[in-house]
C-alpha cells in the first residue's frame, strides 16, 4: 500500500454499547440465540420524522452511524460516500418479494423496492448532507467494506482530503433460517461469549453498521493510520501463511475474525504460527459474523490504538495491555472466502 | 361517506406510517402535499397503490391522480364515483 490515510472519526451501531458513552466501561452483551442483535439507539435527534417513519432498520441504523461520524470527525461536509454491504436492506428486500407473489406482481409498493436497492443509504446520507460527491456503494459478499475502503484509500491517494466509508448489515429472522439451512449457523443454541470454546461447525449470526472518516493527513484527533492491506480470495494455507509473514512482523496486537467456527478454523492456525506470542484478540462474540463485519474490527482496532487500552469488559480472556501497542494487525475472513489482512498504527 | 373517509384516514396512516397522527387529525379538505400532511412524490405512489388494492380502483392518469389525491374528500368522492350505483 502506497502511503498511509488516517481514521479522523468514526461510529458503530452494534449488538454492543458502541453508539454512545465510554465503550471502555462498557459491559459485554451476549446471547445464547446464536443471534446477534444491533442495541439501535433513538433515531430522532439524527433524522427527521417525516423522513423515519419510511425507513427500515438497516437504512436507520446506516444513516444514524453515518451521521454520527461526520459529527466525530469534525469534518463538515463528507466528501466522497463510499460505502459496502452484502446483503442491503433484507427487510425491505424480503418485503418486495412476499409482496410480488401476494399481489400477483401488481399494485407494489415503491418504498420497500427503493429501499430494497443497495445504494439507499449512501442516497439518504448524501440528501441529508446535500452532497454531490462521489458516491458508490460495494456489494461484494465478503469483501464488500473492504472494496468500499480500497476505494476511498485510492480516492485519498488521488487527491481527495477526506472520504465517508462506512458498511451496514442485517439480519433477519427469515434469512438467520435460510442461513441455517447452509450449514452458516452452529446447530445448537450456544452462548455467545462462549463461541471460540465451543469449537464445532457453523458459527453465531450478527450484525451492524459502521462508519469512518478517512482522511489524508493525521491530526491530533486521528484514531489511527491504516498503513497495510491486502485481501485474498480463497487462498491456500501456504500462500496465506506466506502473505501473513510479508504483510506485518511488527505487530504489537492480533485482531482477529475467529468466530468458532470449525469448517475455517484452520486459517486462524495458519495466523497463530506466524505470530507466535503476540496477544490476540477475537472480536465476533460481540458482533457476530456477517459479510461487513471487518468494518467492526477495524472499529475496535482504532480505538485500542488510540486509547491504548482494552475495553475490559468484553475481552475477560486478555488481560489489560501491559507495553504500548504501536501497530495492530487485523486479520479476517468471511466463511474461508474472502481474507482481509489490514495493519493499523498509533498516530 | 363519513364512514368511508374515517376508514381512508386510518388506512392512509396505516400505509405511510404516520406514527405521530391520528385519524381525527387530518381535516377532510386539508391538502395532503405539500402543506397539510406534508406528504410527497412517494407518498402518492403509495397512496395510488391503496387505492388499488382496498378499492380496487386503478389511476391510470397522472393527472388525474393529482387532483385524486388532493384531499381526504377528494379520495372519498373518487371512490363513491367508482362504487357500482
Amino acid at each position: 500500500m502506497k502511503g498511509k490515510c488516517y481514521i479522523q472519526g468514526m461510529a458503530a451501531i452494534s449488538p454492543q454499547p458502541t453508539f454512545e458513552g465510554d465503550i471502555f466501561q462498557a459491559p459485554l452483551v451476549h446471547t445464547d440465540s446464536n443471534l446477534l442483535a444491533c442495541i439501535e439507539p433513538d433515531y430522532k435527534p439524527f433524522i427527521p420524522g417525516n423522513s423515519l417513519r419510511r425507513m427500515t432498520r438497516t437504512l436507520k441504523m446506516g444513516l444514524t452511524a453515518a451521521l454520527k461520524c461526520i459529527q466525530d470527525s469534525g469534518i463538515s461536509s463528507p466528501g466522497p460516500i463510499i460505502t459496502g454491504t452484502g446483503k442491503g436492506s433484507l427487510q425491505d428486500t424480503e418485503k418486495f418479494i412476499k409482496e410480488i407473489v401476494e399481489y400477483k406482481e401488481t399494485a407494489l409498493n415503491p418504498t420497500p423496492f427503493i429501499q430494497s436497492t443497495y445504494n439507499s443509504v449512501n442516497g439518504l446520507i448524501a440528501l441529508q448532507q446535500k452532497c454531490t460527491a462521489y458516491n458508490n456503494t460495494f456489494v461484494h459478499r465478503g469483501f464488500s467494506f473492504e472494496n468500499a475502503l480500497l476505494d476511498s484509500i485510492m480516492m485519498i491517494q488521488e487527491g481527495a482530503s477526506h472520504t465517508l466509508t462506512g458498511a451496514f448489515e442485517e439480519i433477519t429472522q427469515e434469512h438467520f433460517y435460510i442461513k441455517s439451512r447452509i450449514g452458516c449457523w452452529k446447530s445448537a443454541p450456544v452462548n455467545s461469549q462462549d463461541v471460540y470454546q465451543q469449537l464445532s461447525p457453523g458459527t453465531i449470526a450478527g450484525e451492524g453498521a459502521t462508519f469512518f472518516t478517512l482522511t489524508d493527513a493525521a491530526t491530533p484527533q486521528s484514531y489511527a493510520a491504516i498503513s497495510g492491506f491486502r485481501m485474498l480470495y480463497k487462498p491456500s494455507e501456504e500462500k496465506l501463511a506466506t502473505t501473513l509473514r510479508n504483510f506485518s512482523q511488527s505487530a504489537d496486537l492480533v485482531i482477529c475474525g475467529r468466530n468458532g467456527d470449525s469448517n475455517h478454523e484452520h486459517y486462524y492456525e495458519v495466523m497463530d504460527a506466524c505470530f507466535p506470542g503476540v496477544p490476540q484478540l477475537p472480536f465476533k462474540h460481540l458482533c457476530g459474523e456477517y459479510d461487513t463485519a471487518g468494518a467492526f474490527g477495524l472499529w475496535l482496532g482504532a480505538w485500542i490504538l488510540k486509547a491504548q487500552q482494552l475495553p475490559a469488559s468484553w475481552f475477560p480472556m486478555q488481560e489489560q495491555l501491559t507495553a504500548p501497542v504501536h501497530s495492530i494487525l487485523f486479520y479476517n475472513h468471511f466463511f474461508g472466502e474472502q481474507h482481509v489482512m489490514l495493519q493499523l498504527e498509533r498516530v | 361517506m363519513e364512514e368511508l373517509k374515517k376508514k381512508l384516514k386510518e388506512q392512509i396512516i396505516e400505509a405511510l406510517n404516520l406514527q405521530d397522527t391520528k385519524p381525527e387529525d387530518i381535516d377532510d379538505n386539508a391538502p395532503l402535499f405539500g402543506e397539510g400532511l406534508g406528504l410527497d412524490s412517494i407518498d402518492s405512489l403509495e397512496l395510488m397503490v391503496l387505492l388499488e388494492r382496498q378499492y380496487h380502483i386503478k389511476v391510470e392518469d397522472p393527472r388525474e391522480g393529482r387532483k385524486i389525491l388532493q384531499s381526504v374528500q377528494s379520495m372519498a368522492e373518487f371512490i363513491t364515483s367508482k362504487q357500482p350505483a
